[in-house]
């Protein structure tokens, strides 16, 4: 074995022992490009190997800094986690939940459809995956418990729901991953809207079919109100401004009539005016929206930063080729490559977050994934549901970690546990089909201007 | 709960004493973190006027839409420091929140001095000359109608770090009033 591989190997293998002692993920990526940039120096002057990074060469991070700085797609990216914050805090999901509930609370399991509905109105909330898991858990939970719904299907329901979140465009991990394999942020979005909606219909295909079989999971409430004008104009009004502003947004990146980063700007500005209609805005709020949105940004681009140097440094030693290499001599056909690919990021998405795995994993093997003659799009969408899928699953799922947080004391680990695995099963399905049936994901973008 | 603070950041922070160090830097990063909300209304209103623009004169203005860049490129990078100080940054604490509070403070000792301070001091070292290139040359946008004094907007790298080394050193003296009492932890406010 070369030096070199060993070297890009130890570095891979510290960063994952690493992030087990609590230390920021960021600063252990950059950190670790100085740690093997020095033991290069150290290799190459004390024992003459030539390895062929030194301090000139990661110097060069400088400028990987700066092309992120001066990137104009990535400025979509303070501006949508700024709208999914405010619309958060606009009083919309309290209004979807309480007009929705009258409608669907007369079907069996209809507040869990409720739930998803609510869930896929507004995912962009879910700049953090945990975001969306603690709005649906907070609005959701408790009405669902109080109507006796059986526990594992009411978390099921929120932490499948919430981590769906980060798929359904406009969603900010799309934007960071169609910017690091420089793909057009609107293919990508169009690309993951029938998966998304294919993954919530089986959703919701399961919780009618469930309930229907076992009718005391999901008891129908005594007292329903009549379906009369007032309650569909009511549901009507909660639901137009969340949908509205998703499909402005979305529509004028389709129509060509605004840059993803313009749509997300008029979004920001949208959801604005979502919370002053509804009284919602006060300084307090808006300064808190703000701030929540420093933090964020900030905690995805101390990654970002951290990231540039370590793939710098991972790619000096020839961390590339190595990938490349081991993933081409896999003995399997390049469908069997693609796999193997899903099911390491399947694994890694166990421990880390969806940033890093887009950033350091991502542009790893898409050039392989290229090379093999695969659709770029198709596979960055199969890759999302992957690793939105590895959110849900035990033992350290981020989605079931969030809940936990989050949720009443009597529901317990165990029955999270239990409650996911119908819908880990959900997303395999939906994760075979859009596998299988690639125009799911490359029939819409081929219609954008 | 509120469903956006999701850190345990304001439990964290209890246990970590504060010095009187740690105190001033984050009443200073608090000022910092006014004027990057203010960049993201600014931001925000600066890409609703060129979207306006465009369809009312039939064209956006290209100092606009520098003028967006630079503006995120200051927001993120002077919010690290802000995210630092508030104890924000990701963690996976699978482990971490299972360890005692010396524990912790220990890996986050061995984690600032080995990791985050050398990376931290690498894009300070680099990114002066960085900058000193841009100014000696006059270097300005390549586009038409750009933004002049393209060093100033590059100089943010470097300020941003540099607030982030600050926040660094506020957290450096607590883990050290912790492990070994110096500096002495100050009252609570």
């Amino acid at each position: 074995m070369m030096i070199n591989d060993v070297m890009s190997l130890l570095m891979f293998v510290s960063f994952i022992g690493l992030i087990f002692t609590g230390f920021p993920v960021a600063w252990i990526l950059g950190g670790l490009s100085i740690v093997f940039t020095a033991i290069a120096i150290i290799l190459d002057i004390d024992l003459g190997f030539t390895i062929g990074v030194d301090w000139a060469y990661t110097s060069v991070a400088i400028d990987r800094m700066w092309d992120v700085m001066n990137n104009w797609v990535l400025v979509a990216l303070p501006m949508f986690i700024f709208m999914g914050l405010m619309l958060d805090r606009s009083g919309v999901a309290a209004d979807l939940m309480t007009n929705l509930v009258k409608l669907f609370g007369r079907v069996r399991g209809g507040l869990a459809i409720t739930v998803t509905i609510i869930g896929v109105l507004l995912a962009a909330v879910t700049g953090i995956i945990g975001a969306s898991v603690v709005l649906l858990a907070m609005l959701g939970l408790p009405v669902m418990l109080q109507h006796g719904y059986k526990k594992e299907l009411a978390v099921g329901t929120v932490c499948a729901v919430g981590s769906l979140g980060i798929l359904m465009p406009p969603s900010i991990m799309l934007v960071l991953m169609a910017d690091r394999l420089a793909m057009s942020v609107g293919d990508l979005f169009l690309g993951a809207v029938f998966p998304g909606l294919l993954l919530s219909g089986l959703y919701i295909v399961y919780m009618l079919v469930y309930t229907r079989l076992r009718p005391n999971a999901a008891p129908v409430p005594d007292e329903i109100e009549p379906v009369d004008l007032a309650l569909v104009m009511g549901v009507f009004k909660a639901v137009l401004p969340p949908a509205g502003l998703i499909l402005a947004v979305l529509g004028s990146i389709f129509f060509g009539i605004a840059t993803p980063t313009e749509a997300a700007g008029v979004g920001a500005f949208g959801a604005t005016l979502l919370a002053l209609v509804n009284r919602q805005l006060s300084m307090d709020v808006l300064r808190k929206v703000l701030r929540q949105t420093t933090t964020t940004t900030a905690f995805i681009f101390a990654i970002f930063m951290g990231a540039t140097a370590y793939s710098l440094v991972l790619r000096g030693l020839g961390g590339d080729e190595l990938i490349e290499g081991a993933l081409l001599g896999l003995p399997f056909e390049p469908t069997g490559i693609i796999i193997s690919i899903l099911v390491f990021t399947f694994v890694l998405g166990f421990f880390l977050d969806w940033i890093e795995i887009s950033l350091i994993v991502l542009p790893l093997v898409a050039p392989v994934v290229v090379n093999l003659g695969f659709d770029l799009v198709w596979f960055t969408v199969v890759f999302a549901v992957c690793l939105q899928t590895s959110f849900l699953t035990p033992p350290v799922g981020f989605a079931i970690f969030y809940l936990k947080g989050v949720a009443p004391p009597e529901i317990d680990v165990a029955t999270i546990y239990r409650g996911v695995i119908p819908f880990i099963i959900l997303q395999l399905v939906g994760l075979a089909i859009i596998f299988v049936w690639d125009d799911l994901a490359t029939w819409l973008p081929q219609f954008t201007y | 709960m509120d469903p956006l603070s999701l850190t345990k950041s304001e439990a964290e922070q209890r246990r970590l004493p504060q010095t009187r160090l740690s105190l001033l830097i984050s009443r200073g990063l608090d000022r910092v973190a006014s004027v990057v909300s203010c960049i993201w209304v600014l931001l925000l209103l600066i890409i609703v006027v060129n979207v306006t623009a465009r369809y009312v004169f039939g064209e956006g203005r290209i100092e606009f839409e520098e003028a967006q860049w630079h503006l995120y490129a200051m927001g993120f990078l002077l919010g690290l420091s802000i995210c630092f100080d508030s104890d924000d940054h990701i963690r996976v604490d699978v482990i971490h929140d299972q360890l005692s509070l010396r524990a912790k403070a220990w890996i986050e000792l061995y984690g600032l001095l080995l990791l985050f301070f050398p990376f931290v001091t690498l894009v300070l070292v680099f990114s002066i000359p960085f900058v000193q290139y841009s100014f000696t040359i006059g270097e300005i946008s390549s586009a038409p109608g750009g933004l002049p004094y393209r060093w100033i907007i590059k100089s943010a790298l470097f300020i941003g770090f540099a607030l982030l080394a600050v926040a660094g050193i506020g957290r450096l003296s607590r883990v050290s009033a912790c492990l070994f009492a110096v500096p002495r932890g100050a009252p609570n406010r």
